[in-house]
This record gives structure tokens, sequence and C-alpha cells, in this order.
């Protein structure tokens, strides 16, 4: 039987002889103490995908191999689902891994549009760079729809007590579904408002591993 | 304070009214989306499980849980930012066990109190020859049911 060899494999084949421990400190997620027993692997729904599961990642973290973790798909290809750690006989925490893998590529070579997104939310306010006049626009014009007689959007109101943000996809696509929670809002009587900056809902920050990203996003949206 | 609270306090306290005959000719199903349920019970030791299915429970008086649910639960796929890696092949090959289990349960709607999940969901029903399944934001659900006047 011939055994095939995805790309990373081979170099984690070729690297056994760089093993090295005492990095508890800089990885502190319990890798070292993977058993190999394939738990984790079995529950992943991204196992098999370019040959990738956990249990292959954990070992090359322990193995010193992070280097070549960075650069490759696998740790983009892992949904933080949780699954892998829940199982872990050695309550390895592997989502934590693979985000701090993911802090550790260059921001320009971030998969798909995520570091852009947050780029623009850091910079703008929000994902999708939307001007304040237009947002405001279109916040009004859903409010305005039948149905809504008698409500408006209390954009920026003081002393609130409930301040909410918007997914950007709800000012863009999916505006039909900003309208629920007016509902429900409207419903109950509540005293609420929804910022005319810095509105944006989704923190991109989480999953390219961006902590000052992520710091900063969130002064933005609070100050 | 969470989504689920908010709800919670809205009903508990009678500010809101919800009509539990309007879907009562549906099937629905709950997903437990990874973060608010098994990553926050793991990470904040507090999973949000019972919440979400006190309000489904206040919005219709029969619907189905999936099994396996909770901190067994299967992702839907759409998580850790993979709706927006441009990975999408691998996001549909993700959800196949979770289209498995909702086929099972016969559900025709599912109902999610996550945007990722919502997404995802609906970007792929189609590949798992689903089309027809409506996927229903928990609050969503809230709205519809809403006793107005
Ligand atoms: S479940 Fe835990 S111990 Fe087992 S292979 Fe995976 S990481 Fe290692
Ligand atoms: S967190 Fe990532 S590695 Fe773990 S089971 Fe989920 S997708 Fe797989």
């Amino acid at each position: 039987m011939v055994l095939e060899y995805s790309p990373m494999e081979t170099q984690s084949i070729i690297a056994l002889n760089t093993l090295e421990h005492g990095r508890c400190r800089p990885w502190p997620f319990l890798q070292d103490f993977c058993l190999t027993c394939g738990i984790c692997a079995g529950a992943c729904p991204a196992s098999g995908v370019d040959g990738f599961d956990p249990r292959k990642l954990v070992r090359m973290i322990s193995l010193g191999m992070e280097d070549e973790t960075v650069s490759e798909r696998w740790p983009w290809i892992c949904t933080m689902c949780g699954k892998c750690a829940n199982l872990c006989p050695m309550e390895i925490d592997i989502p934590g891994l693979v985000r701090k893998i993911r802090s550790r590529r260059r921001r320009e070579e971030v998969p798909g549009i995520l570091h852009k997104g947050l780029e623009a939310a850091l910079e703008t306010g929000n994902n999708l760079r939307l001007p304040k006049d237009d947002y405001v626009f279109i916040l009004e014009e859903i409010a305005a729809e039948p149905g809504f007689e008698g409500f408006t959007v209390p954009i920026d109101k003081t002393g609130a007590r409930i301040l909410t943000t918007i997914h950007n996809k709800l000012v863009n696509t999916h505006t039909e579904d900003l309208k629920h929670w007016w509902k429900i809002f409207h419903a109950a009587g509540e005293d609420w408002t929804v910022p005319s900056e810095n509105w944006e809902g989704t923190n991109w920050g989480y999953f390219t591993g961006d902590d000052a990203a992520i710091r900063k996003f969130w002064k933005n949206s609070v100050l | 304070m969470t989504v689920f609270d908010l709800l919670i306090e809205y009903i508990r306290e009678g500010r809101i009214h919800l009509d539990t005959s309007r879907f009562k000719d549906r099937r629905a199903t709950y997903h437990d989306p990874c973060n608010y349920g098994r990553q926050a019970q793991r990470r904040f030791g507090h999973g949000f499980f019972e919440e979400p299915r006190w309000i489904l429970s206040q919005c219709m008086d029969h619907w189905q849980d999936l099994y396996p649910a909770r901190m067994n639960q299967i992702c839907c796929g759409g998580g850790g930012g993979t709706l927006n890696t441009g990975y999408n092949e691998e996001r549909i090959f993700y959800a196949r066990r979770k289209f498995d289990q909702i086929k099972t349960s016969g559900a025709d709607m599912l109902v999610v109190p996550c945007h990722s999940c919502h997404g995802q969901f609906n970007a792929v029903k189609k590949d798992y020859g689903m089309e027809n399944l409506e996927i229903k934001y928990l609050w969503e659900l809230v709205a519809d049911c809403l006793v107005v006047g």
C-alpha cells in the first residue's frame, strides 16, 4: 500500500528531529500533553480537507513547527467550533491554538475579506466603509415602510437604557432583518438607541487573532 | 446582558405577548451556535442552552430538538470567519453532518440565534436539497409571534 502524504505532512516527518519542549509560556494550550488519540480528528467538521485534522496541527506545534503552520491553509479552514477541545481527554485548547497561529500570519495575507473588513471598521466605524449619511438614510427608509407608522429609529439618543450595534449585512443585503428587533423594542416600549457612527456589530479580529484591533474597535464603539 | 436575557425579561414581565398558534402547523427545530453554547460554557462557565429553548417554547407549543444538541451539538460550518475567507467549497463540506441531522428531524423551520449560522444555513441549504427549509432568527420568531394592540 502506498501512503500519500500532503506537503505539510511530509514537512512534519522531516522535522521530527526538531522536537522542542518548554514552550508552554508562548504557546499555553497544553499541546505537549497530546495523547495522539485522535478523538479531536474524529469530531472535527473540517477533518479531511487538505489532509487537515486538529491532531496533526497540535502535534506540529508540539514539535516546534509553528512557522510551518503559519503560512498554511490549515489554521484558516477550522471553524473554531470547539468540538475537538470539548472532547479532548487532555483538555487541549485547540481553537485557542488555531487563533494564535492565525495571529502570526502577516495581516495582508489573511485570507478573504476578514482583515480588509476589520481595517475598514477601525478606520470608518464599519466593515463596509459605508458613509454616515448613507447609513442614516437606509435606516430611515426602512423605518418609513408600511407597518412602521408611528415608529422612528432612535439614532444617537442620549441616556437610553440599551445601546445596540448592527451587523453590517443588515444595512447592506439583508435590510428586512432590521425590522425584527425594531418590532420587539416597539412592542416592549423599550428605551433604546443605535449610534450614527461606529455602529458595526461584528468584529473580525476574533477570527484573525488580532487582539490589538479588538481593543481599538471596542474603544471606538464605546467612547 | 445578552439578547436571550432581554427577550426573557420582556416575556416574563409581560412587556410583550406572544401568540403560540402562529406557527402551529410548522415543524421547527433549534440549532445551538457553537459560540453561544459549547464555547461559552468552556470559556466562561455558562453556555446559553436553556435560555433560547425557553424562548422557543413561549413561541410554539411543539418543536423538536436535534440530536445530539447542547455540548455535543454539530457545527453548522459557518464559524471562525469561514464565511469570509473565500474557502466556500470547504464550508459546504463542513455542513454535511448538520444537514443529516436536520433532515432526520423532519423540520421545515430551523431557528438560530446567530448571524453566522443564519448566513451559512441559507447559503448551503440548496446544496443539501433543502431549499425549502426556512431559517429563522430567534428574535424574528419572537417578532412574528407578537400580539400587537
Ligand atoms: S483529542 Fe486531544 S489528546 Fe487526543 S489527539 Fe486530539 S489533541 Fe491529542
Ligand atoms: S475547533 Fe477547529 S479543529 Fe476543532 S473541531 Fe472545530 S473545526 Fe475542527
